[in-house]
């Protein structure tokens, strides 16, 4: 009984640790393949749209959620594909805020393998439409 | 048109906000890496938070360990300091981001070269030590470009570099 337990707690400690070390290294990618532009916050400035408080919207529609692995800033950088899908996901539950549903689904390493490789070429006109697009979309269901 | 963006951007969060109960889920911090769902303990968070390292040498020298990747003139020589911008200029939020050695604990740090902009070019302490810099073809990774970005000035004065987390090691 006792040595279960103790095999439990050794356990439980063991995948805490690897969370906190997955969650570190996705944090670090970030901070060094994207907050450069993105700023430590994701508020952005200028050209750089702002993660804070709004990324988590494009997930309303499957455009959108594909729209996150094939701009350039994503899709051409040069994290690998499990290193990509680890700072989305990352990005989503940091920065997201109330703009993320609760039961949303993270990226998978294959889907983002298939997204990236067709990154977008003009973004400016293309994310105006998405966003559009999300904002019908809820005018329509109410 | 950007009066179209702006008023579809806050369409958008507005309903975001609306249709999402606030997020118990997300609270609890459940991140998925790689396919696995894993709860995140509050404390890993605690943690993230960068830390100060202790260190040794001259800040306004070239040779100081937090310069290893930069390329401009260092501000504590024009006023300010490695990492404040000197008064009557703004630091850039948009930066270039590289990681350096510290000698003193044997640990690589997350440094951010903010810039500082809006007077014209300091001239004192040119430093380019560049360790790190990649080819041009990036724009994010390379220093060989204005950072003053985000500022109301587009003009560049100098650099800081300011440590901004810890690098991750496996
Ligand atoms: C050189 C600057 C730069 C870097 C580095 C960069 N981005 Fe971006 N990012 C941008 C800009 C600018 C946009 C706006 C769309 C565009 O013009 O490409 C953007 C847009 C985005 C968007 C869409 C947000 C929205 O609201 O439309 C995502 C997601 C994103 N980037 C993720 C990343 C990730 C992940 C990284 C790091 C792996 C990264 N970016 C690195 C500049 C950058």
């Amino acid at each position: 009984m006792r040595t279960s337990i103790l095999v439990l707690s050794l356990l439980l400690s063991t995948v805490c640790a690897a969370n906190e070390s997955a969650w570190d290294k996705a944090h670090f990618n970030y901070q060094m393949f994207c907050q450069g532009c993105h700023t430590p916050d994701g508020s952005g400035a200028n050209s750089v749209p702002r993660l804070k408080g709004h990324v988590g919207t494009f997930l309303q529609t499957e455009e959108g959620r594909e729209y996150l692995v094939r701009v350039p800033g994503s899709a051409t950088s040069s994290l690998d594909n499990e290193e990509l899908a680890a700072v989305l996901n990352w990005i989503l539950i940091e920065f997201s805020g109330d703009s993320l549903a609760e039961n949303y689904e993270p990226y998978k390493v294959d889907e983002i393998g298939r997204l990236r490789r067709n990154p977008l070429n003009e973004v400016v006109l293309y994310r105006s439409k998405l966003l559009a697009d999300i904002a019908h979309r809820g005018d329509a269901k109410q | 048109m950007k009066f179209l963006d702006t008023l579809f951007e806050q369409k958008s969060r507005q309903l975001a906000q609306r249709s999402s109960r606030r997020g118990m889920l997300k609270g609890l911090g459940t991140l998925l890496v790689g396919g696995a769902a894993i709860p995140l303990l509050p404390v890993a968070r605690a943690s993230a938070a960068a830390s100060k390292p202790a260190e040794e040498g001259d800040p306004n020298s070239c040779d100081y360990w937090r310069y290893c990747a930069i390329d401009g003139f260092l501000c504590g020589c024009c006023g300010g300091s490695a990492n404040t911008c000197p008064p009557g200029t703004e630091m850039s939020p948009i930066t270039w981001i590289g990681t350096c050695r510290n000698p003193v604990d044997g640990r690589n740090y997350v440094i951010s070269y903010n810039d500082c902009c809006g007077k014209s070019s300091c001239g004192a302490c040119l430093c380019q030590r560049d360790e790190g810099d990649r080819p041009p073809y990036r724009s994010d990774k390379t220093n060989d470009v204005n950072w003053c970005l985000g500022t109301s000035s587009a003009v560049y004065h100098c650099s800081t570099a300011v440590v901004v987390g810890v690098a991750f090691e496996d």
